[in-house]
């Protein structure tokens, strides 16, 4: 418990550091292309149009999931899966890329994962006015649901920042693990209703499926966007859950982290 | 005088593995794995305030790992390292960002060592100039040719005024004409009275810099004192040690390296 206070002491104390070095970050990532940021845009653009494609259009014939549509459906709810894939995977790298430059440097070793995090939170919120406004466009206007919106923007980010502590410190021993992160990544996308919707299944089936986190964000992502209720008060024993992982992790990322950062450099 | 670097009875060892499954115990386990070497065994040394210190030694003397510690990238193994003031470490490879233009690379840089935005914006135009960038100070990082490259970042390093500089052989970065003005401003320095350690095979920089010599071989203190008295010898030293055949020098290593700590 010490050790997550001293790293989430640091991520405040250094808040201003963080948002210019993630702004950094944007920059070096997006410098080499003419569209420059407009990449962060772009990029899911395509694969929403794919995945709209293959799963609305081809597999279930342009029929809606539970009344609403599937491409506003999928994209409630494919937002959040922007955000975290491309945050999990760079952030997990951050430390053992970056330790031999930042290793003397003026602040503390646990703003690397979050300034990669940060980074990816920029096209997250730019992704996400843009599905509002596609949302507002096409018969979904803003209503009293979205108010827990940042309720669950504050989940995910603290849920990813929790589990980068503890992958950026274990890559920095075992580079496999950013292999098997990945594959877990791909077969995640899979086992979260993001594509597909799970009512279909056998109830025991998707109580277990809803033991990954991702689930009960997504799931949340959609209830604000789309206005189906308050879904943290309707799921009170899931909401538990949730914070109750997220807590787990975020101890035990932030005793790893504090424990080995002082020899990451011993270890590159 | 004030004390400025104090460093006592210092080691640093290094893990040599048969395997990554040996790593891997070693981490986690509380049983130790894997075979010990030791970099450095038990240095200990004072600087006072405003004193050059020169660290030499042949190859694998411990001369780097030392500067390291010091600068406090690489964490010591056993012993104490007391340092008073703001450490800078120049060295060759200055970890600048290939994709960022020079002038981001100065801002990002820093930033990172804790500069506010108004102070970066008035140590900019002075790094730029040191570094005698011109117009290319607005391109990529990465289309610079090494000798920029390592001027840039030893512009840095010497404009965010640091009370302590650990040079490690970044004198002889660029052409002879940069070398010089580089020279200069360590002499500048010296003038200010910082502290600094200088790490260079040469010694004719070592002579014409340094007020005393930290002799180092095989991790360990050879000799420290006055420039004047040290350094011929380890001149001596060093054409006897040119002088050994192959063999020779072999044995004088494996001898040196498995002394006890």
């Amino acid at each position: 418990m010490k050790a997550v206070i001293t790293v989430l002491t640091e991520q405040v104390k250094y808040f201003y550091l963080l948002r210019r070095l993630s702004w950094y970050e944007v920059k070096s990532k997006n410098k080499m292309t003419y569209l420059g940021l407009g990449w962060e845009l772009i990029n899911p653009g395509i694969q929403i149009a794919i995945y709209w494609f293959i799963f609305g259009y081809g597999i279930r014939k342009g029929e809606g999931i539970d009344g609403d549509p599937f491409f506003q459906w999928m994209l409630a709810g494919i937002i959040v899966w922007f955000f975290f894939n491309p945050a999990i995977i760079e952030s997990s790298k951050s430390i053992y890329q970056r330790v031999k430059m930042l290793s003397k440097m003026n602040f503390p070793m646990s703003l690397i994962p979050n300034m990669v995090i940060f980074s990816k939170f920029y096209s997250h919120i730019g992704l996400l006015l843009l599905v509002i406004l596609i949302l507002n466009i096409s018969g979904y206007p803003i209503s009293i649901y979205y108010l827990q919106l940042p309720l669950f923007i504050i989940a995910t980010y603290l849920f990813i920042f929790a589990l980068s502590l503890i992958t950026s410190t274990l890559n920095t021993f075992i580079r496999d693990l950013q292999m098997l992160l990945q594959a877990v990544l791909r077969m995640l996308l899979y086992m979260t209703p993001i594509l597909w919707a799970t009512f279909s299944l056998p109830e025991w089936i998707q109580s277990m499926m809803k033991i990954n986190p991702l689930y009960y964000l997504v799931e949340g992502y959609r209830a604000a966007l789309l206005g189906k209720g308050w879904y943290f008060l309707a799921n009170p024993g899931y909401s538990l859950y949730f914070w109750g992982v997220t807590l787990f992790l975020l101890i035990v990322g932030s005793s790893l982290h504090v424990k080995f950062r002082r020899r990451f450099i011993d270890f590159i | 005088m004030e004390t400025s670097i104090s460093v006592r009875n210092v080691t640093k060892r290094h893990k040599l593995y048969a395997g990554t499954s040996e790593k891997l115990k070693d981490i986690f386990l509380r049983k130790d794995y894997g075979e010990d070497f030791y970099a450095l065994k038990g240095i200990s040394f004072e600087a006072k305030a405003g004193e050059v210190i020169g660290f030499v030694g042949i190859n694998g003397a411990g001369k780097s790992t030392l500067s390291n510690i010091i600068a406090g990238i690489l964490p010591e193994t056993s012993g104490e390292v007391e340092v008073n003031g703001e450490v800078s470490l120049i060295a060759v490879s200055s970890g600048l960002k290939a994709n960022l233009t020079g002038r981001e690379n100065i801002e990002l840089k820093c930033l990172m060592l804790g500069f506010s935005k108004r102070e970066i914006e008035k140590l900019e135009p002075g790094i730029i100039e040191f570094a005698e960038l011109d117009q290319f100070i607005d391109q990529p990082v990465k289309s610079y040719s090494s000798g920029m490259k390592s001027r840039l970042g030893f512009a840095i390093s010497v404009t965010i005024d640091p009370d302590i500089i650990i040079i490690d052989e970044a004198l002889s970065v660029g052409d002879k004409a940069f070398s010089e003005k580089a020279f200069h401003k360590m002499m500048e320095f010296k003038k200010a009275g910082k502290t600094i350690i200088f790490v260079s095979h040469s010694t004719k920089q070592m002579k014409k810099f340094t007020d005393k010599v930290l002799w180092l071989e095989f991790g360990r203190v050879r000799e420290f004192g006055p420039t004047k008295e040290i350094l011929p010898k380890y001149d001596a030293f060093i054409e006897e040690y040119k002088a050994m055949t192959k063999i020779e020098k072999e044995n004088y290593r494996r001898q040196g390296q498995s002394l006890p700590i």
